[in-house]
């Protein structure tokens, strides 16, 4: 953002919001992500931000991520960084399974309720796939969550990094073949409705008047 | 060479009339030749009314006059069969009861009126060049003035047989035989009575069909001038004082708060049908005029739409949309101004600006009663669910109950939007608001606690903000005045005076100053805690039970608890752990949000690592990383605050216990399977178990862990006495500055949302059935709204951008849907007993206007009227019939009845007749096509007679053998 008065040296800003239960390791994944290290970390205290740029599909990018905390008690806070976000990431940890029934029990209504963007792509990861002797919930009920939640599915590892990659370049790609995200995402576009679509006569599938 | 040509022409075509016709023939044949499927390539055009007519036409000159001649055909279609009654017929069609036809007429423009011999010689030209070319056509001719649509036809049926269509009208002094059924008969008997002379023996056998039109007394046929007078006073906002007016249709809309909208609807017409039946006597005929169309075999109703309503291009009609458009306007001149201020004072140095005229201020006294409406009224708390759509959260507007919708809804109608009338409104708005942040009295129509809602516009947030210092500011003050500073008192005096568990009310009475703190900790005691032990609710576990057991240990030093946590004991001390009342997180609008996160930006990637190595710092270095750690010291000022709550409501509590109550995940119990029987059975055993076995997760109890060291650092304090999050003198006075010095143009932006936004929450609250395209109109409205008012948001506009044309664009779909909406609830209300003709009279409409509403463009106007008819069923006829409500004596002595079948004292306006006599005629004058024609009717007589009370036309098509 303090960027854009320069020459950007992106071609897209996207932002991502890394949400779940203390503890399922957003942090490491984070860190895993973008200083490819791992370490484990002290709980985060509200929230925490990283920036990382990449090549995806030929494009420069700029991740912002935001990381937040799980404890409950900075939810309140962390509302306020759902909003604009053009991916969220939904971690939960394969070996405990209350940090999974909870992303559709707390936190998908968290989504629901802050994010203010409706094409906004989610990403539901099991974290610690190292610990596969404690595996407490299946990629089959993961798989089945995502389904239902209309979301993307990985499974990985911050610690050995397995996965890590790929689960934010999914997403990042994802984001990329979404018109509206793109548009919120570069500089300076602009989308006209009026110009873009012309006047459909089915009326189910016309979002147009 | 050439002059042979000539000679040989000359030997051919004798003269100039046997060349039009051979020019007819020509053209005739080659239209044969096309057949329809060629004909349509070559450019047929449809009729309008009907789906399979179509027509080619071709121009002929003879003599010095130029004709016209028009092929008129069908393409076979699955939909159009039956009755005699189609809707689509052509007036030829129904007129004489052909299919395809030919009319040779002269050309309009040449304004030729052909008299009788000159008709019959033009018909018989035709006549001749079609048998030439052996076709089998009819073929009409216009005859006399057009206005009089008298035609004369001819038709060779292949055989001996021809059959002749004549038809005219009579425009006035219809004889009094002739409107009755009885009299119309005889005319048809008498066309055919002179070949059967004992007219009285004999028995024709009389087809007869019939198809009555009525229509509905106007809705409002008295009190239309009055209507239309009243219009504009509202629009220049009045609504009060139209006391003289009577009950508008749309009173109970919800729009009607507002402004009245023309009832859509007109009225409706009826059709009713009498399917063929024989007739056999006049006097059968005679009975059948008394029958009340209630007997009729069919009725088809569709409504009488307002003229305004089709009439895309007219854009006075009074209206959210119209509104729009004006602030729109607006928003286009705010940007001639620094403030709002200089809109108002503007007044003194007219400039060359003729625009000035309109934009009048209304005067002080309406000022006064719209601000008393918006901050008088309605003090109860409004219910922001009200009208409030699915959608209506993707418009970043303000809910339509609250303070700034309903300002944005007047000023709507305030002066007519005009930028100088909001202005002035604006700054006594503001003046409002002020007062009551220096009177501390609450903001109407705002509710004064929960989160701010940024989905919501900035104004409306800022707003929420200090409805919500006002009310701290309020809380204050009285913790003040009664000099109750401090939660020990407060805490038993609440449990011995209220042992019923209604715990938390009261202290919200007795002590303001826990109030808030109370609320901040009700979103964390909902079901979907985690899973841990805390999932048991920290206020309703019967918290006296067990409180009145700990008052006795620690009951001088524990202060500001909200009840113990479930079973868990302390670690170090064998008590019950209680929840702390905590400090709400601080509120933040979402300027307030983007100052942090750019701040977190600016710093962010590093912060969190140099976090880790917090301790062994010196001072110095230590406030340079609290200067990059903006935006973290927040969060870490709440879990301070949090920390020395807990320990100031668990005086014996260690690090390990607060752990295990903020971040249940990171204290590792010893004996899981134990932890979870005493969830179960929380207080079975309280002494069970202690102390509880467990070590603090690896990532919590690594050395230097900064939850330790802010552990350290917190002094054990109640959540009153600490210093609030939020200090709320500050931020109320953050939030005046903001509404005094906003920017015309960023007000104006955030009017425009907000009032797209009220307008459809409003519009939405029509009740219309439930009408399954209007639902999904509405919920559309929503998202092209968000998506044309987006660049709004980003604060890039300029005057007369394009995003200028997109919002008119956007008010032109509004209008579209309101149109739509009054429909819709026109007919729901119409309907109300038969709500599937409402459906789908609904239904016909929608699907005619969808192509006119894709686009959204400005004065786009088709010349298409809407004529889609529906069936009524047999069960939904007294609905239909109650509409037909009796003349009242006024209405009735305006005029004669004159035609039978009265419809509730109605007679039709309309009335069209089928008579026909059908013949096997016998063999012997067919003999070129015995076996075609023998199997064979054909309608040797046919009638058509259409009229109403005065005047009548009919038409006769007559088969004869010459």
């Amino acid at each position: 953002m303090d960027s854009s008065s320069n020459q950007p040296e992106f071609d897209y800003l996207f932002k991502l919001l890394m949400i779940g239960d203390s503890g399922v390791g957003k942090s490491s994944l984070l860190l895993s992500f973008t200083s490819e290290t791992f370490e484990d970390l002290s709980p985060t205290i509200g929230v925490d931000f990283k920036v990382k740029y990449v090549n995806v599909g030929g494009k420069k990018l700029k991740l912002a991520i935001w990381d937040t905390a799980g404890q409950e008690r900075f939810r309140t806070l962390t509302s306020s960084y759902y909003r604009g976000a053009q991916g969220i990431i939904m971690v939960y940890d394969v070996t405990r399974r209350d940090t999974f029934t909870n992303l559709s029990q707390v936190w998908a209504k968290e989504i629901d309720l802050y994010s203010t963007n409706q094409d906004c792509i989610k990403m539901l990861v099991g974290n610690k796939l190292d610990k596969e002797s404690n595996r407490a919930v299946t990629k089959k009920e993961g798989i089945n969550f995502a389904r239902d939640y209309g979301c993307l599915f990985i499974e990985c590892s911050a610690k050995t990094r397995v996965n890590v990659q790929q689960c934010f370049e999914e997403l990042v790609l994802k984001i990329l073949d979404t018109p509206s995200l793109l548009a919120e995402g570069s500089k300076g576009m602009k989308t006209n409705i009026f110009k873009e679509r012309p006047p459909q006569t089915d009326a189910s599938t016309s979002s147009c008047c | 060479m050439l002059m042979q040509v000539e000679h040989f022409d000359d030997f051919t075509l004798a003269s100039s009339w046997e060349r039009f016709i051979s020019e007819i023939e020509a053209v005739c044949r080659q239209w044969m030749a096309d057949g329809p499927k060629n004909l349509l390539e070559k450019g047929a055009v449809r009729l309008e009314f009907s789906k399979n007519l179509y027509k080619v036409k071709s121009e002929l000159k003879y003599a010095s006059k130029s004709y016209c001649m028009e092929y008129y055909f069908e393409i076979p279609h699955n939909e159009s069969k039956g009755s005699v009654w189609n809707f689509s017929l052509h007036e030829m069609q129904l007129c004489f009861g052909v299919k395809e036809f030919l009319v040779i007429a002269p050309q309009s423009a040449s304004g030729v009126v052909l008299d009788a011999p000159e008709a019959s010689k033009l018909l018989s030209a035709v006549a001749i060049a079609l048998s030439n070319c052996s076709s089998l056509l009819p073929v009409v001719v216009p005859v006399h003035d057009p206005s009089r649509k008298a035609y004369i036809g001819i038709q060779n049926m292949g055989t001996v047989f021809t059959r002749r269509f004549e038809a005219d009208h009579m425009g006035t002094q219809v004889p009094v035989q002739l409107m009755h059924l009885e009299g119309l008969y005889e005319l048809f008997i008498s066309k055919f009575a002179y070949s059967t002379l004992d007219l009285s023996v004999h028995l024709f056998k009389v087809h007869f069909t019939m198809k009555l039109t009525y229509r509905t007394l106007p809705y409002d046929e008295d009190d239309d001038v009055q209507g239309t007078d009243t219009e504009p006073t509202e629009s220049e906002g009045n609504p009060g004082d139209d006391t003289h007016n009577k009950a508008q249709w749309d009173d109970d809309c919800p729009w009607s708060e507002w402004y009245s909208a023309e009832d859509p609807i007109k009225g409706f017409e009826l059709i009713a049908i009498w399917s063929e039946k024989m007739v056999e006597s006049s006097l059968q005929m005679a009975e059948l005029e008394n029958d009340s169309p209630r007997e009729a075999d069919k009725w088809i109703i569709f409504p009488q739409l307002s003229q305004n309503l089709s009439d895309a291009s007219n854009g006075n009609q009074v209206g959210f949309a119209s509104q729009m458009h004006l602030l729109i306007d607006a928003l286009d001149m705010s940007f001639e101004a620094q403030f709002m201020e200089d809109f108002v004072s503007a007044v003194e140095n007219p400039g060359p600006d003729n625009l000035k005229a309109s934009r009048v201020i209304p005067p002080p006294s309406v000022v006064d009663r719209v601000l008393k409406e918006l901050f008088r009224e309605g003090m109860r708390d409004p219910n922001f669910a009200k009208g409030e759509h699915k959608n209506s959260r993707v418009v970043k507007g303000a809910p339509l109950e609250s303070l700034f919708a309903q300002f944005c809804l007047h000023s709507l109608w305030f002066g007519n939007c005009n930028i100088r009338a909001i202005a002035a409104l604006w700054i006594e708005f503001v003046r409002e608001v002020r007062w009551c942040w220096e009177e501390s009295q609450p903001l109407p129509k705002m509710p004064a606690n929960g989160s701010i809602d940024l989905s919501t516009c900035l104004i409306n947030q800022k707003l929420q903000m200090l409805a919500v210092c006002i009310e701290r500011k309020r809380e204050l003050n009285e913790d003040f005045e009664d000099c109750i500073g401090s939660m020990d008192q407060a805490s038993p005096r609440v449990k011995e005076d209220d042992p019923v568990g209604e715990e938390s009310d009261s202290s919200i009475m007795w002590t303001p100053g826990e109030d808030f703190d109370r609320k901040c900790d009700s979103p964390m005691t909902p079901e979907n805690l985690h899973g841990s032990g805390m999932t048991v609710s920290r206020f309703n576990n019967e918290p006296e039970d067990v409180g009145l057991a700990d008052l006795k240990a620690s009951d001088c030093i524990r202060r500001g608890s909200a009840g113990v946590v479930g079973s868990m004991m302390l670690l170090k001390s064998n008590q019950r752990m209680h929840t702390p009342l905590t400090q709400d997180a601080p509120l933040m609008t979402e300027d307030m949000h983007e100052e942090r996160l750019q701040a977190v930006e600016a710093f962010g990637n590093s912060f969190a690592n140099i976090s880790s190595e917090f301790t062994g710092l010196t001072e110095e270095a230590s406030s340079v990383i609290l200067l990059q750690n903006f935006s973290a010291q927040l969060e870490r000022d709440i879990l301070s605050s949090d920390m020395s709550a807990f320990k100031a409501a668990n005086p014996d509590a260690v690090f390990e216990d607060f752990i295990r109550w903020h971040s249940p995940k990171d204290w590792e119990d010893d004996d899981a399977q134990e932890n979870k029987s005493s969830e179960k059975l929380p207080i079975v055993d309280s002494d069970h178990g202690w102390p509880p076995q467990g070590q603090l997760s690896q990532r919590m109890s690594e050395h230097g862990n900064i939850w330790r060291n802010i552990w350290n650092d917190a002094p054990a304090l109640p959540a009153s006495e600490q210093k609030p999050l939020l200090d709320p003198n500050r931020e109320g006075e953050k939030v005046l500055h903001y509404l005094e010095t906003l920017r015309p143009h960023q007000l104006l932006e955030q009017m425009v949302c907000t009032a797209f936004r009220a307008s459809a929450d409003t519009l939405n609250q029509t009740s219309h059935g439930s009408l399954g395209q209007m639902a999904i109109k509405i919920g559309q409205i929503y998202v092209t709204m968000a998506s044309v008012l987006k660049p709004l948001q980003v604060d890039r506009l300029s005057a007369g951008s394009e995003i200028i044309e997109d919002l008119r664009r956007l008010c032109v779909v509004l209008e579209h849907v309101e149109k739509l909406l009054t429909v819709a609830a026109s007919l729901h209300r119409k309907f109300l007993q038969a709500p599937r003709l409402s459906e789908a009279i609904f239904s016909d409409y929608y699907n005619f206007n969808l192509p006119r509403m894709g686009t959204g463009s400005l004065g786009e106007s088709t010349e298409m009227t809407f004529n889609k008819k529906q069936q009524v069923r047999i069960h939904e006829r007294p609905v239909v019939s109650n509409m037909f409500t009796h003349p009242t004596a006024n209405q009735s002595w305006r005029k004669v009845l004159s035609m039978g079948n009265l419809l509730n004292g109605h007679e039709p306006i309309f009335r069209e007749i089928i008579f026909s006599i059908r013949d096997r005629v016998s063999g012997n004058h067919y003999a070129a096509y015995p076996s075609r024609v023998y199997q064979e009717e054909i309608e040797t007589y046919r009638m058509y007679i259409c009229g109403t009370s005065n005047d009548l036309r009919v038409a006769l098509s007559v088969v004869s053998c010459d």
